[in-house]
């Protein structure tokens, strides 16, 4: 429906459960109309059902979809904490470089500096 | 009783169909019971006659009484029948409670409902009316406390699980039913263990900081709580150096990651969600390392006391590893904790050093000459930090990397835990070091031979084997002389190209701790024999140590000059004897005019001295004119430090000193 603006299934879902508290709200606000002193309004009453009823079928059909589309969970298979390890010791090897380089650099500006 | 005999007729007592309902369940009449049916008799019993009789006589009493006497008692009269029917419901109900007492059965024939009064009717109206609409109204604040409510925990959770998928992108993320209701977290635990290991029975134990439970916070978002000191990180270091650059280090590192200042953060609310997901993102990346160190640590204390080649613990305690690797170097390891600062690790190098030199650690520095002398032994020790960082490598590769993802190392490759042939991997670092060590004092020494001597040039050969070192003393004849050489005899341009050398090499490769020289340019210890002239210029090998290293140098590079004077003097036609250090021309009359070469490698202004040395014929020996001190027959005349190109015009006006005609 709103398919452009939402293209992860994380969003999907989060956006049913605004639907959902949507849905509690028109509730809530059919049933203050039904208590009205002065009688209800019967356009009001038929605007707030009217969504409710889509609201509820549009909740149906992403859920729907999403847990047809929920993909099997295969846990870690591939794990990469060694090429995590080996990339921290890499960062170290640069700080390292970076420090030396640094030295020098330091080095190159004092003696400029004193000529 | 006279009047009309009425008949009633009974339906047949049998069992009638009451109703069917929708499902086609039927229903009868349920069956009543013997009073039951006894009172339904009686009630069938048309009392009507009495009662209009009773009813008539009574009119017709009022009537007669009325006619009497009616404006005297009319208005009580009503009253007293009011009364005397009240007085028959009281005693009908009383005999109905002595019955109830006396515990007979008694059953309700049945009540009429008093007929509701029009405002009742409506009254009753209105407040079922009003009930629903309360109910209504209720309802509906139900609903809208409900949606608020839902929409705020939404809002907690949809920042609790983002922040999770966003960590579980990096990291692993499972999950525990937990059945107690104490625990307000969900079971989520992050699982830092890696089960991909190489050699996974040496690794198999996971470290207790391997799984960390993901908690809540006060606002509900995600929250990591460590116990403060758990991470620790590996430290290197030799004994009886102390690195000027750690505070800088330590510095930089630390203070990224401690609990405490998560925990203060998070106090303060302007941390957005991002920087407060990328410091838990931190902390877990410290975890990890801490982990990996520990493993570290536990193979390296493994390896030690594997009787590897190159390995000599001389001391241990507890996080505290400490090897020897020759020539009175010593180095340690240790597990530090790492959420302190500076202090701390500084202190814990005190305590385990016995001496601490300030040393500025860095390599390949061109030395001062001033500091040469005293603290020589201390220079030319690697960087800890560098040190560290090989450390890690190596046990990374071979412990973490699988045997078909390693790279092609050609150098480094490691053969792993094999014990007693070949070096385990904690032997082959030690061996690294120590050859590191030793090659630093080596280049010490060469640069400062190489300095001191203009035409000498070193340069540096990577090995890519961290066992070998190598290096190349060139000796540059300069451009200007090859140039007057080749402007004069243009005619033999290609030819005295190639035949004169203008470079000399002189090779020096260190394997462990044994030093190799190689040099060309040196003349044939045979042909010096025959005291022939032959032009073979021979590669001398020979391995030398340290203390000799300077004269082999300077010897090497006086020879390849003298090789070259010599081929130069052929060049224009002058036939010299070579000598290891000595050129000699003869003049008229079995004069001999020499030039000698005298190193010395204590001399700072250069190691290579020339002299003129002239002897008259009676000599006949020939020997090394360096040990004639026999001031009659010779005479002696000291050049100094020649550069080539004063050479090249000596050795010019030698040789047309020599025999001017025998030029061509």
């Amino acid at each position: 429906m709103d398919s452009p603006t939402q293209n992860t299934s994380l969003q999907r879902l989060q956006n049913v459960e605004k639907r959902i508290i949507r849905v509690l709200e028109l509730a809530g606000g059919v049933m203050d109309e039904l208590a009205n002193p002065t009688g209800p309004r019967k356009e009001f009453i038929n605007n707030h059902c009217r969504e409710f009823m889509k609201m509820i079928k549009d909740i149906q059909v992403t859920l729907r979809d999403e847990i047809k589309s929920a993909c099997e969970y295969r846990p870690f298979e591939k794990c990469d904490y060694s090429s995590r390890i080996s990339n921290e010791i890499c960062c170290k090897k640069l700080e390292y470089v970076l420090s030396q380089l640094d030295a020098m650099k330091q080095t190159i500006d004092e003696y400029q500096a004193t000529i | 009783m006279d009047g009309n005999l009425e008949i009633s007729l009974d339906k047949l007592p049998i069992k009638r169909l009451e109703s069917i309902e929708e499902n086609g369940v039927e229903r009868y009449p349920s069956d009543s019971s013997y009073d039951e049916k006894r009172v339904s008799l009686i009630r069938r019993i048309d009392f009507a006659w009495a009662l209009e009789d009773d009813e008539e006589r009574e009119r017709k009493k009022r009537q007669k009484k009325s006619s009497k006497d009616a404006s005297a008692t009319w208005q009580w009269q009503s009253m007293v029948e009011n009364l005397q029917l009240a007085h028959q419901e009281l005693s009908v109900i009383i005999d109905l409670i002595n019955t109830v007492d006396a515990n007979d059965a008694v059953t309700v024939a049945g009540m009429t409902r008093p007929k509701p009064l029009l405002n009742e009717v409506l009254s009753d109206l209105a407040v079922s009316a009003a009930t629903k609409l309360q109910c209504y109204r209720q309802l509906g604040k139900y609903f809208k406390q409900s949606a608020k409510a839902l929409e705020e925990q939404i809002a907690r959770e949809a920042r609790f699980y983002g922040a999770l998928i966003r960590l579980q992108q990096n990291w692993k993320v499972k999950r525990q039913r937990l059945a107690s209701a104490a625990s307000s977290s969900e079971g989520f635990i992050i699982d830092l263990f890696d089960n991909s290991l190489y050699d996974s029975a040496a690794m198999c134990r996971p470290s207790s900081l391997s799984t960390i439970r993901v908690d809540h916070d006060s606002a509900g978002m995600l929250a990591i709580n460590l116990p403060p000191n758990s991470c620790r990180s590996l430290h290197f270091g030799f004994l009886g150096v102390h690195s000027a650059d750690i505070p800088k280090e330590l510095g930089k590192i630390r203070t990224r990651g401690s609990v405490e200042q998560c925990t203060r953060e998070r106090e303060k609310e302007s941390v957005s969600d991002d920087e407060y997901i990328k410091e838990t993102h931190t902390l877990l990346r410290e975890v990890h390392q801490s982990i990996f160190d520990d493993q570290v640590f536990e193979m390296l204390n493994r390896e030690a006391f594997n009787q590897s080649i190159g390995v000599n613990v001389t001391g241990i305690r507890e996080n505290y590893l400490q090897l020897s690797i020759g020539q009175g170097n010593t180095l340690f390891i240790s597990l530090v904790p790492s959420s302190k600062g500076d202090d701390q690790d500084a202190a814990n190098t005190q305590d385990s050093e016995s001496a601490i030199v300030p040393l500025d650690s860095f390599d390949n520095v061109k030395l001062e000459e001033g500091k040469h002398g005293t603290s020589k032994r201390k220079w030319g020790f690697p960087n800890r930090t560098s040190c560290e960082i090989y450390l890690q490598q190596i046990v990374h590769e071979h412990a973490f990397v699988k045997a078909k993802d390693k790279p092609n190392l050609s150098g480094t490759r490691v053969s792993g835990q094999s014990g007693k042939d070949g070096p385990g991997l904690l032997g082959h670092f030690c061996l690294s070091l120590a050859h590191r060590i030793f090659s630093n004092r080596v280049l010490v020494e060469l640069e400062n031979v190489v300095c001191r001597v203009p035409y000498l040039h070193l340069m540096t050969h990577p090995t890519w084997h961290s066992q070998t070192s190598s290096w190349t003393i060139f000796l540059k004849v300069p451009q200007s002389i090859l140039h007057a050489e080749s402007q004069s005899l243009k005619s033999d341009f290609q030819n005295m190209k190639d035949a004169v050398k203008s470079q000399f090499r002189t090779k020096v490769v260190v394997n462990d701790d044994r030093i190799n020289v190689e040099g060309d340019g040196a003349p044939n210890v045979v042909s010096l024999f025959k005291r022939s002239s032959e032009n073979i210029s021979s590669v001398n090998k020979y391995e030398c140590d340290l203390a000799d290293l300077p004269v082999i140098i300077l010897l090497q590079a006086a020879s390849q000059v003298i090789c070259w004077l010599h081929e130069e003097a052929l060049m224009v036609g002058i036939k010299t004897n070579r000598d290891f250090l000595c050129l000699t021309f003869e003049l008229e009359q079995g004069d001999t005019v020499s030039l000698v070469a005298h190193v010395n490698p204590e001399d700072i202004k250069g190691g290579i001295t020339w002299w003129l040395v002239m002897e008259d014929g009676s000599t006949d020996d020939w020997k090394l004119q360096m040990d004639m001190y026999d001031g009659a027959s010779e005479y002696r005349k000291f050049l100094g430090h020649l550069t080539l190109d004063v050479l090249y015009s000596t050795l010019m006006d030698l040789v047309s000193l020599c025999g001017g005609g025998r030029n061509h």
